[in-house]
C-alpha cells in the first residue's frame, strides 16, 4: 500500500490506504463500499460512475484515487434524505425511466449537479447535462420525462 | 379486451425494484461480494487465425499469489456450440478470431492476475486470416473448421467452402413471376457488425461448495443453457452445478446464448475455482467484451423483386451472406431469420431466397436483439421504397397494395388470422404528417415496416406459492434486465389473486429451484413466464377458494377475491381475509402451491388451426440532411407497433423506445471495425460511438389493439421489433430528402457524403 487520504463522501469522513495507481471508481467501490458509483467504460465515455466532487460531476474511472484526498464527495447512496428519495429519484420511477437500471446511479448524479448549480434549467442545459451519460435501454425518452417531471415538481 | 375490465393490467405499475436501482443498491453482478474469492482473467489470442504449436504456464504459475492457471489441456476433451459443436472451453490447436480465450489465470489480486497472464507464453503458427464473408466461401480462403462439415441442406451443385448454416426459402416459381413483372429492381445492400454494448461488464464468479457441488454466479439472460454448458464442459455432473442469476445491467441478447455469449466466461471460472479450490470470480473490461463476446454480425444482401405496374408484387430473388464469426455461435438461427426476412412479411407469391452463414476470423455472431431482423430489414425496407420509386408510386400506397390479410400466408406463418399491418402503415403516416407538413430543403420522410414473426420455441413453467400472509412468492425461469419479469408478470399474479403488486416477489432464477427455462430471449417473457404465471396464479387461486368455501358455506365458483378479501360474489360482507385461509390452509396441505406451465408445442399447433396474429409495425422518421458534411439529424420518429394487449404501457413504450434507439444507434454511427489482420480498431467507447440524448429526438411510441396474441390476455412479444425497422426508416427518409439511397451502413456522415459525391449532389 502506498497513501494514506482522508476525503468526505456523502458526509462522511473516510481514512484508507490505496495505491497511487487506484482509479477513483475502484476505490469508491472497492474500498468503501460504494457500490451505487457503476463501474462500466473505464474511459470516461458512459458517465455510469459520475460523481460529484466539490460540487462538480465527474466520471470517477478518469479520476485517480489519490486526487480525491481532502475532498468532498457526493455519490448516488447520498442523494435520497433518509427514506425520502429526492424527487429526480422519484421521477425516474415514476415516469419509467428506470429499465436495467446500471446506468441510473450516473443520470440522477448528473442531474442533482445540474440543478444543485441552477433551478430552473433550460432544454439546453440538462441535454448537456446528460449527454455524457449513455443509456442502453430506455432510448433516452422517458429520461425526458423524468427530468420534466422532477422540474415541474422541484419548482 | 379493455382496460376497464382489470384492476391492475393496463396500469404503470412502479418497476419491481425500482428504488433499490435509483438509490444504489449492489444487485448487480458486478457488486457481488464473494468472501475470499479469488480474482480471474482470460488470455486472449493475439491472432486472428493461428495454430496453437505450444503454451507454457510454468512461468505464471511460478508467480506467488497466482493460484492456478488453465488452458485445454485442464477441461475434458469436449467441445460446444448450437448447430454445430465446434468450439472449446479454451482454444485448443488452432484460435479463429482475436480475442478467442487461450488460458485463464486465478490469483490473490488483479495486478497479479494481470502479471501472470503476460507470463503465459502461447507458441503461435499464424495461418491466413479471412475477414470478409464472401471471400470466406470462395476455393482459395483458408479452411477455418477442418472437421466441420458443409450443412446437409445445402442445394445441390453449391461450391461453397466454410459454410456453417443454410437456409433456403421457396415459395411458388420465382423465376416464372419475374418473367411476368412489368418493372424488376435489383439492389445489394450491406450493414456491419455490431457490439450490443449493454453497459454492466460481464461477471462469473464460482464457488467450489463443501459436498462437491459447484455454485456460478452469472448476470446471464440464459441460467439454465448455463448450467448445461458449465457441466459440460468442466466435467461435472449436471445436478453438481447450481446456477444463480444476478440482476442484469442490459443484456440485449448479449447476455443471451447460453456460454457462447460470454466466450464460455462461466465453465472458464468454474474450472478456475475447481482447480484453485477457492471461490473465483472475473470481471471482464469493456474493451475485453468488444473484441471477444458475442456480436450483431455484419451481412451483405442480394434483393431482386418484380412488380406489374399496378403495384402488385410478384416475385422476388435474393441472397444473404451472413457472418458467423470464427464459430457458428447463433449465426445460423440469425442468418436464417435474416433470410426468411428478406423474404419479407408481404403478399407475395414467388420467393426464392438463399442464405449462408459462414465462418470467417471474427467474433461470434450472437442473437443480439431481434438477430437477423435489422439487417434484413435494412435491406428490405430500403429496396420496398426504391420499387415504389421505381413505379412512381407513393411509398405508403405501394405499401399497402401488398399488405397481407386474414387468412394470407407470409414467409414463416402458414396462416394470418388477422393482420395490424395496414393499421399501424396508416397511422404512422398520419403522425409523422406525410404530405402535410412542410419539408424545407434538404428534409425529409422515410417509413419502414418491421415484423417479428413469433414461431417455435420451448416452453416453460411458473410455480406461485402462497405465503401465511397472503403474498405470493413467484418462481420463473426468466430474468429481469427491464424486461417483463419485475414489470407485467407481477401484475398478473396480483390481477388474478386479488392482491397488490406489492405483496408479490418474483425472483431471481436459481437452478436449483426455478423451473427450467431456454433464458430471456426472443420476446418470449409473457409469451413463456406471462402464460405460465397466470396458470399457476389461477391454480393457486382454485386452491384458496376451495379451503374458503367451507367457511363461507358457498361453492368455490361463487368465490372472488378482491383487495386481499375473499368475498361472495354479490355478498361481499359474507368474506374472509385471504391471509387467514392460506394461514388455515397450513393444517391442511401445508402451503398453497400453484403450478403452471406453457406448452409451446399445443400453443404452436392451435396457433396452426386458428392462424396466428403477428406483431406487425411501421416507423416513420423526418430528417434533415447537412448536404455539405453528409451529418443526418433525427427531427422527429414514430413508432406504430401492434404488440397485443398491453399489461404495463410505460414497460412496453419503454422496449418500444429503447430498440428504436438501439437501431438508430446501428443506423446513424455504431459499428465494430477490423483491419485486414482481424484486429478491433475500436474496442473502446472512446472509439466505438453510440447515441446520446443530444443525438436522438423523444421517440413516440403509439401501439394499436384488437390484434390479440397467444400470450396472456393476447400479449406479443415487445422487446425486439422495435429494433427492426429504424436503419431502412432512416435511409428512406434520406432518400426522401435528397433523391440519394444510400445502401451500406452506418448511414454515418462519411458514408452519406460519398453517396452524396457520387450521386453528383
Amino acid at each position: 500500500m502506498g497513501l494514506t487520504i482522508t476525503l468526505t463522501v456523502n458526509g462522511n469522513t473516510h481514512t484508507a490506504e490505496l495505491e497511487p495507481s487506484t482509479a477513483l471508481v475502484d476505490f469508491l467501490r472497492d474500498t468503501l463500499g460504494y457500490k451505487g458509483v457503476k463501474l462500466c467504460c473505464n474511459t470516461g465515455e458512459c458517465g455510469a460512475c459520475t460523481i460529484i466532487m466539490d460540487g462538480k460531476p465527474v466520471n470517477s474511472c478518469v479520476v485517480l484515487g489519490a486526487d480525491a484526498a481532502g475532498t468532498d464527495v457526493v455519490t448516488v447512496e447520498g442523494i435520497a434524505d433518509g427514506d425520502e428519495l429526492h424527487p429526480v429519484q422519484q421521477a425516474f420511477i415514476d415516469t419509467g425511466a428506470v429499465q436495467c437500471g446500471y446506468c441510473t446511479p450516473g443520470f440522477i448524479v448528473s442531474l442533482k449537479a445540474l440543478l444543485d448549480r441552477t433551478k430552473s434549467p433550460t432544454a439546453e442545459e440538462v441535454e448537456e447535462a446528460i449527454s455524457g451519460n449513455i443509456c442502453r435501454c430506455t432510448g433516452y425518452t422517458k429520461i425526458f420525462d423524468a427530468v420534466e417531471l422532477a422540474a415541474k415538481q422541484m419548482s | 379486451m379493455a382496460k376497464a375490465e382489470y384492476t391492475v393490467l393496463g396500469t404503470d405499475m412502479p418497476r419491481m425494484g425500482g428504488v433499490e436501482r435509483v438509490v444504489g443498491k449492489g444487485i448487480y453482478g458486478i457488486d457481488l461480494n464473494l468472501p475470499d474469492a479469488l480474482a480471474g482473467g482470460v488470455l486472449r489470442s493475439e491472432y486472428a487465425h493461428a495454430k496453437i504449436v505450444g503454451i507454457d504456464t510454468s512461468e505464471a504459475k511460478a508467480i506467488p499469489g497466482v493460484r492456478t492457471v488453465v488452458t485445454a489441456a485442464d477441461a475434458p476433451d469436449v467441445r460446444y456450440g448450437r448447430s454445430y459443436i465446434d468450439r472449446y472451453i479454451l482454444a485448443k490447436d488452432k484460435v479463429r478470431y482475436m480475442g478467442d480465450p487461450v488460458a485463464a489465470v486465478a490469483a490473490d489480486s488483479q495486478a497479479l492476475v494481470k502479471e501472470a497472464l503476460k507470463k503465459i507464453k502461447v507458441t503461435y503458427e499464424p495461418l491466413p486470416v479471412v475477414v470478409d464473408p464472401e471471400e470466406t466461401m470462395l476455393e482459395s480462403a483458408p479452411t477455418l473448421h477442418e472437421d466441420m462439415p458443409l450443412p446437409k441442406n445445402l442445394p445441390e451443385g453449391v461450391q461453397v467452402k466454410n459454410v456453417c448454416g443454410y437456409t433456403g426459402v421457396n415459395i411458388g416459381d420465382a423465376e416464372a413471376g419475374m418473367a411476368e413483372a412489368d418493372v424488376v429492381v435489383d439492389e445489394v445492400y450491406e450493414t456491419k457488425m455490431i457490439h450490443p454494448q449493454y453497459l454492466e461488464p460481464r461477471i462469473a464468479a464460482a464457488r467450489p461448495e463443501e459436498d462437491g457441488r459447484i455454485t456460478v454466479w452469472a448476470n446471464a439472460q440464459a441460467p439454465f443453457p448455463v448450467r448445461t454448458e458449465v457441466a459440460a464442459l468442466t466435467g461435472l455432473p449436471l445436478n453438481s452445478v447450481r446456477v444463480i442469476s444476478t440482476d442484469i445491467g442490459g443484456g440485449f441478447g448479449g447476455k443471451g446464448s447460453g456460454v457462447t455469449s460470454s466466450a464460455a466466461l462461466e465453465p472458464i471460472c468454474a474450472l478456475l475455482a475447481l482447480t484453485a479450490k477457492q471461490p473465483v470470480m472475473i470481471v471482464m473490461d469493456k474493451a475485453e467484451e468488444t473484441i471477444s463476446t458475442t456480436i450483431r454480425s455484419g451481412c451483405k444482401i442480394w434483393i431482386k423483386s418484380g412488380a406489374k405496374k399496378d403495384g402488385t408484387l410478384v416475385a422476388r430473388q435474393g441472397k444473404v451472406v451472413y457472418d458467423a464469426g470464427g464459430y457458428s455461435g447463433f449465426g445460423n438461427q440469425a442468418g436464417g431469420r435474416c433470410t426468411q426476412m428478406v423474404g419479407g412479411w408481404y403478399r407475395l407469391p414467388n420467393i426464392h431466397m438463399d442464405g449462408f452463414t459462414v465462418y470467417t476470423n471474427k467474433q461470434v455472431c450472437g442473437p443480439v436483439r431481434g438477430p437477423g431482423g435489422p439487417q434484413a430489414t435494412f435491406a428490405m425496407e430500403s429496396h420496398m421504397d426504391s420499387i415504389a420509386a421505381e413505379l412512381g408510386m407513393d411509398p405508403i400506397e405501394f405499401r399497402l397494395k401488398n399488405v397481407p390479410e386474414k387468412g394470407d400466408s407470409i414467409v414463416g406463418v402458414p396462416k394470418l388470422r388477422d393482420s395490424s399491418l395496414a393499421e399501424t402503415l396508416n397511422l404512422a403516416k398520419e403522425k409523422i404528417g406525410w404530405g402535410k407538413v412542410k419539408l424545407e430543403k434538404n428534409q425529409g420522410i422515410g417509413f419502414a415496416t418491421g415484423a417479428w414473426i413469433e414461431g417455435s420455441g420451448p416452453g416453460g413453467g411458473a410455480v406461485v406459492k402462497m405465503n401465511e400472509d397472503g403474498s405470493a412468492t413467484v418462481h420463473i425461469g426468466k430474468v429481469d434486465y427491464g424486461t417483463a419479469a419485475r414489470f407485467g408478470i407481477p401484475m398478473i399474479v396480483a390481477e388474478v389473486l386479488g392482491i397488490p403488486t406489492d405483496d408479490v416477489t418474483v425472483l431471481n432464477v436459481d437452478t436449483d429451484a426455478s423451473p427450467w427455462d431456454a433464458g430471456t430471449v426472443g420476446s418470449r417473457s409473457m409469451l413463456v413466464s406471462g402464460n405460465a404465471v397466470k396458470l399457476a396464479a389461477e391454480d393457486a387461486r382454485d386452491q384458496i377458494l376451495r379451503m374458503a368455501a367451507g367457511q363461507l358455506e358457498a361453492s368455490p365458483e361463487d368465490l372472488e377475491i378482491v383487495d386481499r378479501q375473499i368475498q361472495v360474489k354479490g355478498a361481499p360482507s359474507r368474506s374472509v381475509s385471504l391471509a387467514s385461509v392460506c394461514n388455515a390452509g397450513h393444517n391442511e396441505i401445508g402451503d398453497v402451491i400453484g403450478r403452471g406451465y406453457f406448452d409451446s408445442k399445443a400453443s404452436q399447433a392451435h396457433e396452426r388451426e386458428t392462424g396466428s396474429s403477428q406483431p406487425f409495425t411501421t416507423h416513420a422518421a423526418m430528417v434533415e440532411v447537412d448536404t455539405d458534411t453528409g451529418n443526418v439529424k433525427v427531427l422527429k420518429y414514430v413508432a406504430v407497433h401492434d404488440v397485443g394487449f398491453v399489461v404495463h404501457p410505460k414497460a412496453v413504450e419503454g422496449q418500444i423506445e429503447g430498440a428504436a434507439a438501439m437501431s438508430l444507434g446501428q443506423a446513424l454511427c455504431e459499428q465494430v471495425v477490423h483491419d485486414s489482420d482481424g484486429r478491433t480498431l475500436n474496442p473502446t467507447f472512446v472509439d466505438y460511438l453510440m447515441p446520446t440524448i443530444n443525438m436522438l429526438p423523444r421517440i413516440e411510441a403509439i401501439t394499436v389493439s384488437g390484434y390479440p396474441g397467444a400470450g396472456p390476455y393476447g400479449t406479443k412479444g415487445a422487446g425486439e421489433i422495435g429494433s427492426v425497422p429504424p436503419m431502412a426508416c432512416i435511409a428512406n427518409a434520406i432518400y426522401n430528402a435528397t433523391g440519394v439511397r444510400v445502401r451500406r451502413l452506418p448511414l454515418s456522415p462519411e458514408n452519406v457524403l460519398r453517396a452524396l459525391r457520387e450521386a453528383g449532389k
